[in-house]
């Protein structure tokens, strides 16, 4: 007798928590203070989605993002411990963290431009390079890759037509590899932009797609 | 802190089974090391702060639940700690076995080796085989501009050059970019470290071969340099440096330590500023003769006839130009001549000066200095006033045609003519190098070069630093201060000239009142101040004004 292979019964997949409007979640009058594109200064990529297109030549804190800088800058006593959300904001905005985006913060906070090289380099959640409108992050560390991350992995590729690490041509994917997302318990998981899809086989990678399609209406995926 | 006449807090402990007893505050590094113990360590170095993240330092202290960092463990009365237990050996041999899974060892030709802290704590410490077997990340290397080099691959990421850039460079440049064992040391992408003065030092305290000099690059290996104490003679500061030589060239100079000067630090400029003393083409015998009529001779013909030339002219006006690249023997010994053959009208000197000081925001004591010679306050003591540009050319009103005796200590006349000293009744040359306006001399004395011999300058805090012999000197070439020190005494009849150079600092010491108080020997490799250090600043302030 063949069995299925085993999967994990209740937590992947769509838990419907996505359908909710944000209104719903955190009430009307948050709703009412939050940035443009929804983003949050805490969390900012904070959106299931990027629904919001990166402009890499955006201007950094104008208007209400000059506001969110405010509110930043005086939750910290330096300027140098603003610089993890100030840069997450930046990379809100522009969509990675360019060179050019390491001067402008590090001239804004008055921070050592090698400085901020340093950290924005430190934390691999910074792109350092333009990315597809969909972050695709395979975690390919220890249980994932016991559980399959690998042929995952390739089926994203494969499915999106591009390398590891690079950029599809329609600009929609980009493909890597994570190390350990935390979520051990249900591999192979993988974050796509600031969601996770858990217990992630390599037969489920069109539908994944299919569903990012529907999500989003935008039928080129 | 009121001085109630107290002694310092001190605590006494116990390391390795020796009695230690250490002012207070003092890290179980330093304790071991005042007690001749070295612990193995990166991350720390004295001039900087201590993060405590390579881990090579860990010793065992007695209760302490773990092995504790010494460079951050403050000593405590009473402690018992052990550098060498089977413990601290372990954990240490395992911290090195980390170290050497990414490091290239590529010591065949690393410039580093020989002198590496990787290579020294593994011989003492580490396993005898490796058991890593996967291959080694490669990043190759990166030229950060200026003097510096980077491995990547032979770094162990203790981070002294970034913190010396931040903390004592005042310059944060470099920086630990990516994570892991991608990561590297690096500056904003191409910024580098071009026109940052002082960032040679972070090849010095760079304990692997990971930031290398590139004037250096496969020059010469470590074991193969003879190391002098000596003076940076590339400014008025006079920053305490070894000279690195082999086969009779200086190599390279590195900074020694010395709190009250350069603490463990040099500029860039005196660091390069070196191949002078190299410089090929020296005069090697005494010459004696005018233009065609020059014949090589030897020192016992040549002061003879010096000698009687003095004795007949002896009365006459004398104008002595010295050059403050010269040890205050010299240039004393010099003005001694001058003054026992005749009258003395003009005692000048020349020497380039720089726009603007350069000072080290980190040790605001070390300033690269306006004047770009060592002695140009010792010579200001000795009664030399400068003369001509801030090119160290120019001036010397008249001098071309004085018509009584001319004495040249140093200064190559590179801006004067072949004229120069034609009327001289004696024109006596002496320098390390034949000059077109030494035709006229009557005698060209070949002298060493202060690398060549042993003496003092004074530095720009008013210091007298001693510094030794380095070279051996071409030829005949002798120091200038026996040369005129045996003339002076021969034409003063005073008694024997002095023939070693702590006789000719105390013969300094005896006719200059500025130098009153110093012993040669009590100078030692780290020099004294003057009695009256805040007056001859003064006088050498005095002195520089235009």
């Amino acid at each position: 007798m063949s069995e299925a292979p085993f999967r994990n019964p209740g937590w992947a997949g769509n838990t419907g928590e996505f359908d909710l409007a944000e209104a719903e979640v955190r009430g009307d009058s948050y709703v009412g203070e939050r940035p443009l594109d929804g983003g949050h200064p805490g969390a900012s990529p904070s959106l299931p989605y990027m629904l919001v297109k990166k402009d890499p030549s955006a201007p950094l804190f104008e208007g209400p993002y000059q506001e969110r800088l405010d509110k930043i800058l005086d939750r910290y006593p330096t300027s140098r411990a603003a610089l993890l959300p100030v840069l997450n904001m930046a990379q809100e905005l522009r969509g990675h963290v360019s060179p050019g985006t390491m001067d402008e913060v590090a001239s804004l906070l008055d921070l050592g431009r090698a400085y901020v090289r340093g950290v924005a380099t430190f934390y691999t959640m910074y792109n350092k390079r333009p990315v597809g409108r969909f972050l695709v992050q395979v975690c390919t560390n220890i249980s994932c890759n016991l559980c399959g991350a690998d042929e995952v992995l390739a089926a994203f590729l494969d499915h999106t037509g591009t390398e590891l690490g690079e950029t599809s041509a329609d600009g929609n994917f980009t493909v890597v590899e994570a190390e350990c997302l935390a979520a051990c318990g249900f591999p192979t998981c993988v974050q796509i932009n600031s969601r996770y899809f858990e217990d992630v086989g390599a037969d489920d990678v069109t539908a994944i797609i299919e569903r990012l399609k529907a999500e989003t209406g935008d039928a080129r995926l | 802190m009121p001085d109630n006449g107290r002694k310092p807090e001190t605590v006494a402990l116990t390391i390795d089974g020796r009695e230690v007893v250490v002012p207070k505050g003092t890290s179980l590094l330093q304790a071991a090391a005042g007690a001749g113990i070295e612990v193995p360590h990166y991350c720390y170095h004295p001039g900087l702060s201590a993060p405590a993240q390579c881990r090579v330092c860990l010793v065992e202290v007695e209760g302490a639940p773990k092995l504790q960092p010494s460079c951050v463990t403050v000593a405590q009365d009473g402690q018992v700690v052990r550098t060498d237990s089977d413990e601290a050996l372990e954990m240490r041999k395992g911290v090195f076995e980390f170290y050497l899974v990414n490091h290239p060892l590529d010591c065949p030709i690393c410039d580093m080796s020989g002198e590496c802290k990787l290579q020294d704590y593994v011989f003492a410490e580490g396993r005898e085989h490796g058991r890593a077997h996967e291959p080694k990340r490669v990043f190759g290397r990166d030229d950060f501009g200026g003097d510096v080099l980077y491995y990547g691959d032979r770094c162990v990421m203790c981070t002294r050059c970034v913190r010396f850039m931040e903390e004592v460079a005042g310059d944060p440049r470099l920086t630990v970019v990516e994570r892991g064992s991608r990561a590297v040391i690096d500056t904003f992408f191409d910024q580098g470290l071009e026109g940052a003065s002082f960032a040679g030092n972070v090849v010095d305290i760079c304990p692997v071969g990971a930031l290398v000099s590139k004037e250096f690059l496969h020059k010469a290996r470590a074991w193969d340099l003879d190391h002098t104490p000596s003076v940076c003679a590339g400014c008025s500061q006079g920053c305490n440096v070894e000279l690195h030589t082999r086969d009779n060239l200086v190599q390279r100079l590195k900074p020694r330590e010395n709190q009250e000067v350069n603490g463990h630090w040099m500029c860039d400029y005196g660091r390069e500023s070196y191949e002078w003393i190299n410089r090929p083409g020296r005069l090697e015998s005494p010459q004696a003769g005018r233009g065609s009529r020059r014949k090589p001779t030897d020192w016992r013909d040549v002061l003879g006839r010096l000698h009687a030339r003095l004795q007949e002219l002896r009365g006459a006006e004398v104008i002595v130009i010295g050059s403050p690249l010269w040890p205050n023997e010299g240039l004393a010994a010099l003005d001694a001549l001058a003054q026992a053959a005749g009258q003395v009208s003009r005692r000048v000197f020349r020497s380039p000066r720089a726009q603007d000081e350069d000072p080290l925001p980190g040790f605001p004591l070390l300033i690269r200095r306006r004047d770009l010679a060592p002695n140009v306050d010792g010579a200001g003591l000795l009664g030399f006033d400068r003369d001509g540009s801030d090119v160290g050319e120019g001036g010397l009103d008249g001098v071309a045609a004085h018509d009584g005796i001319l004495l040249v200590l140093g200064d190559e006349l590179r801006d004067q003519s072949e004229e120069f000293g034609a009327s001289a009744a004696l024109f006596v040359y002496l320098g390390t190098h034949d000059s077109p306006a030494a035709a006229n001399a009557d005698f060209v004395l070949p002298v060493t070069n202060f690398a060549e011999q042993e003496g003092t300058f004074v530095n720009a805090q008013g210091r007298v630093q001693r510094f030794q012999q380095a070279l051996r000197p071409p030829g005949t070439a002798r120091p200038a201060w026996l040369v005129l020190g045996a003339l002076a005494a021969a034409l003063a009849g005073n008694g024997p000239p002095p023939s070693r150079a702590d006789g000719a600092f105390a013969a300094l010491v005896a006719a200059h009142p500025a130098f009153a108080g110093l012993d040669y020997d009590v100078l030692g490799v780290a020099g004294a101040p003057l009695a009256d250090a805040g007056a001859a600043t003064a006088a050498a302030a005095g002195q520089r004004a235009p």
